[in-house]
């Protein structure tokens, strides 16, 4: 079932809703979105109540609306963390208040879903509603049930997306697992390092089983691998299923992080199974995050329209026409495949 | 009583992010439900914390509230009246 994209929205540190790009600024290890005026979007009194992710991901969803000819049947979102600063404000208030008088705000907004049911209640959407918690998994989660939804009833149009936000609380606590680059670098992937850059994001897709775009979602694949010969192994079976061989992909889009122990894999990858292909990364304009495929997926939407590849994501030359694309993204053990065409 | 509803307007417009309004935008009889400021239950939670939490005073029966949070000179005179019995 192909996930056609009929319109994407998009809050990132680098690439904006409009197309245009942005040169992301690096604060010592770590990329923070360009944020839009929200009141172009939201109403002010709804507004004042939102954290910061919530205005990012209920805005990124309502421009993929605007852009998109239909208001969404169903509502699908992906976020690994959901609204860590109204969690890390609501349990901190539990500690200093003693547990008592607790404001109900952050309370509230301290789920998961509070995003892809903001955004409902925007668009008065009351159809199906669901928010994947699956780790570096969730966005890819997302998209796969909106294929499931697809198949039963391709006419539908379903907003699907993913988001996770950078906080300071949240940027501590992975920092003490050593992910973070500990000396402020310039360049993140060439050369790797020692550690990666933190980022976050919010991008998402008004998706449709009918054929109303070219550009399309072909296929997910998500798998838990602990060596090198297991995922390729995994790779060359989906490439299989989909009647495809390594050849076939015109360009590759690689999750590389700029943290050498990670990258060693996708430079393994590139010399055994994408020698002849195309190849870039683009976790340098977006930061490491669990949903950063969100990000990838909205990069390879504009690849793939556009029929360019921007200069900064780019590593060797390039054939068009790109017609089959391919995202592989690993976080620690996780592996992803989401394969787009035109 | 004068400051007291000063200090109340400059609480509650930091409690509930009301980030367009200044203090001297908002009436001490003002209504504040609805018509008026337009706050909603939520903000009546958040009001309620408010009062524990900055003025050590509790809404003994939740049926006051519409009463008490009527207007800023309400909230203030309840809690005056709650502070001088306690």
């Amino acid at each position: 079932m192909k996930l056609y994209i009929n319109s994407v929205g998009i809050i990132s540190p680098s690439l904006q809703a409009s197309g245009e790009w942005q040169l992301p600024r690096v604060d010592e290890n770590y990329l923070t979105c360009i944020e839009p005026d929200y009141t172009q979007w939201i109403q002010p009194q709804q507004l004042r109540r939102m954290s910061r992710i919530m205005k990012m991901g209920t805005t990124a969803a309502l421009m993929a609306v605007k852009t998109g000819a239909s208001k969404p049947d169903a509502i699908i979102a992906g976020t690994a963390y959901g609204c860590l600063e109204d969690t890390a404000t609501f349990l901190t208030k539990i500690i200093e208040l003693n547990e008592e008088a607790l404001n109900p705000t952050p309370f509230m907004q301290s789920t998961h879903n509070t995003i892809a049911a903001q955004i409902a209640l925007l668009q008065n959407c009351q159809g199906y509603n669901q928010t994947y918690v699956h780790g570096a998994f969730s966005f890819e989660h997302a998209l796969l049930d909106a294929g499931m939804l697809l198949t039963d009833t391709p006419a539908q149009t379903i907003l699907t997306g993913g988001v996770d936000e950078l906080t300071k609380a949240g940027h501590a606590i992975h920092s003490r697992f050593n992910k973070y680059r500990k000396q402020n670098t310039p360049y993140l992937i060439s050369p790797a390092g020692d550690g990666t850059w933190a980022g976050e994001g919010a991008a998402f897709f008004m998706l449709s089983g009918a054929n109303e775009s070219t550009v399309a979602i072909a296929d997910v694949h998500t798998f838990m691998a602990s060596s090198s010969e297991q995922a390729f192994q995994q790779l060359d079976n989906f490439l299989k299923q989909n009647q495809l061989d390594t050849d076939a992909i015109d360009f590759l889009l690689t999750g590389k992080n700029g943290d050498q122990k990670n990258d060693l894999f996708y430079d393994q990858l590139i010399d055994v199974r994408f020698s002849d292909q195309a190849f870039g990364a683009y976790k340098h304009l977006c930061g490491e995050y669990s949903t950063s495929t969100a990000f990838a997926t909205a990069l390879a939407y504009t690849i793939l329209k556009h029929q360019t590849v921007p200069v900064s994501v780019l590593n060797g030359s390039l054939n068009t026409p790109i017609k089959t694309l391919l995202i592989y993204n690993t976080y620690g053990p996780h592996h992803s495949l989401i394969l787009l065409t035109v | 009583m004068e400051q007291l509803m000063a200090d109340l307007k400059v609480q509650i417009i930091e409690a509930l992010n009301l980030k367009h309004l200044k203090p001297e935008d908002i009436g001490d009889d003002q209504p504040l439900f609805i018509e008026g400021l337009g706050l909603d239950s939520i903000d009546a939670l958040e009001l309620i914390v408010l009062l524990q939490q900055k003025h050590n005073t509790k809404i003994a029966n939740a049926q006051d509230g519409p009463k008490i949070f009527k207007s800023v000179r309400s909230i203030a005179e309840y809690v005056r009246a709650n502070q001088a019995a306690a």
